[in-house]
């Protein structure tokens, strides 16, 4: 191909070819096949680098959390395969297992510390404020003193109210799910969670622990540690996150 | 292509495609112990599963961003049929002899099938772009990194300190020198018809 034609696909590609150009250049699109196939190559090259260059933030963070999630999955698997291994090998081991048991029973009837987790041992919210110089005043304090006085039936109708005025807010959202999981009102709090979870918000990570705490108070275990695995390190909750999925594997 | 109903597992493209956590955990708790037993069943071991799964999710992930990946079949076998060419290719790479592989647990589905091949020239084809794109020269190099990145032609000239006009004809050569490389690689020609 000539210097030209690279030069008129650019043209084309940015629509700037006059009616008479864009004319000519479609009907040597349809008879001049190498001409058709150079073309369709660049406009190739031109998605692949808009692609690869335009989204390069979004593209890395993925691969960044996609290798963070990867390797832990790798890890936790292997440590499973290595725990079969040493207690179908090893016979002498008996005797540390026996020994270690006797630990940890002392350590369960001493401390607690291994008694089985509930949604009752994390339920200590800090009190909340809500209110600022502006419209809404007299609901928001509502809200905020039914909440912090744990009277949730009244705290989530004050939060319906909010929402509806403000149907994106993410704090909002996050109290009245938390009000709900309080309430019993299991598939609205989750619902409420999930999206919170899913958009780009300061309460994102929040919520997905607080959809954990939700699945540890309907007794799902199992959904519980599969959230509980997703919280980033950098979260605010990763540590209790973690202490919690010790407790619970 | 757009005629075909889009299946129901199109939120696991979507999830990846919004690095969505939960998504990605979950691809990796439901899918991919059947990759790796795969893997290890012919001649692979764990470590170079886990490299697999990660590349084909980042070629799907490539495919739903440039082109908007629609699923037309379960994630299930799409995404086994993905891993498996993948294997296979870097099975052919590193040894010269026989591959044989055991063919027990092949999903069918001429669907996944066309959709798991579709995806795989597109990891191929992008492969080859981004070997062709470091044999272009540096001023090349930097020039496109700044138009796709910047957008805005004025100000890529201006941070390159050239005139619009020479920048904007700098990007459609460019791109032609890298059309050319392209076209002309052994590579290219296995895959376009």
């Amino acid at each position: 191909m000539e210097k030209e034609n690279y030069i008129q696909f650019e043209e084309y590609l940015a629509g700037s070819l006059n009616q008479v150009e864009l004319e000519v250049f479609e009907n040597k699109l349809k008879t001049d096949s190498a001409f058709a196939e150079a073309f369709q190559t660049y406009k190739n090259l031109s998605h692949y680098l808009s692609d690869k260059f335009g989204n390069e933030t979004e593209s890395e963070a993925f691969k960044e959390n996609l290798k963070s999630i990867s390797s832990k999955y790798f890890i936790q698997k292997d440590e499973a395969v290595s725990r079969e291994k040493t207690s179908k090998n090893s016979f002498k081991f008996y005797k540390y297992a026996i020994a270690a048991c006797v630990i940890v029973m002392f350590g369960v009837f001493t401390f607690g510390e291994f008694s089985n987790p509930s949604y009752g041992d994390f339920n200590n919210y800090d009190t909340i404020s809500l209110t600022v110089r502006g419209e809404n005043d007299d609901l928001l304090k509502t809200a905020e003193n039914a909440f912090n006085s744990k009277d949730f039936a009244s705290a989530e109708k004050a939060f319906a109210q909010l929402i509806q005025i403000d149907p994106s807010n993410a704090e909002l959202n996050l109290y009245s799910a938390i009000s709900n999981i309080e309430l019993s009102d299991y598939d609205k709090a989750d619902e409420l969670l999930t999206e919170i979870a899913n958009e780009n918000s300061a309460y994102k990570n929040k919520a997905i622990w607080y959809l954990a705490l939700s699945k540890l108070k309907q007794e799902d275990v199992l959904a519980c540690i599969d959230i509980l695995k997703t919280i980033p390190e950098d979260a605010e909750d990763y540590e209790r996150a973690q202490k919690l999925l010790n407790k619970l594997d | 292509m757009s005629e075909k109903k889009t299946h129901e597992d199109q939120k696991y493209i979507d999830g990846l495609l919004k690095n969505n956590s939960f998504i990605i955990q979950a691809i990796y708790d439901k899918f991919v112990p059947k990759v790796v037993n795969y893997i290890k069943q012919n001649s692979g071991s764990r470590d170079q599963a886990q490299d697999v799964v990660q590349d084909t999710l980042v070629t799907i992930y490539n495919q739903a961003s440039e082109k908007g990946l629609k699923l037309t079949c379960p994630f299930d076998a799409y995404f086994f049929l993905l891993c498996k060419r993948k294997w296979l290719n870097v099975l052919k790479k590193t040894s010269n002899k026989e591959v044989t592989i055991n063919e027990e647990v092949l999903s069918k589905g001429d669907e996944a099938q066309e959709l798991a091949f579709e995806t795989s020239v597109f990891g191929e084809k992008q492969a080859l772009f981004a070997e062709m794109f470091e044999k272009l020269g540096n001023a090349c190099q930097d020039l496109l990194k700044a138009t796709f990145k910047i957008k805005s032609m004025e100000e890529v000239a201006a941070s390159l300190n050239v005139t619009y006009a020479y920048a904007r004809k700098k990007k459609s050569l460019c791109i032609g020198k890298l059309t050319e490389l392209v076209r002309e690689s052994p590579k290219f020609n296995q895959f376009n018809n």
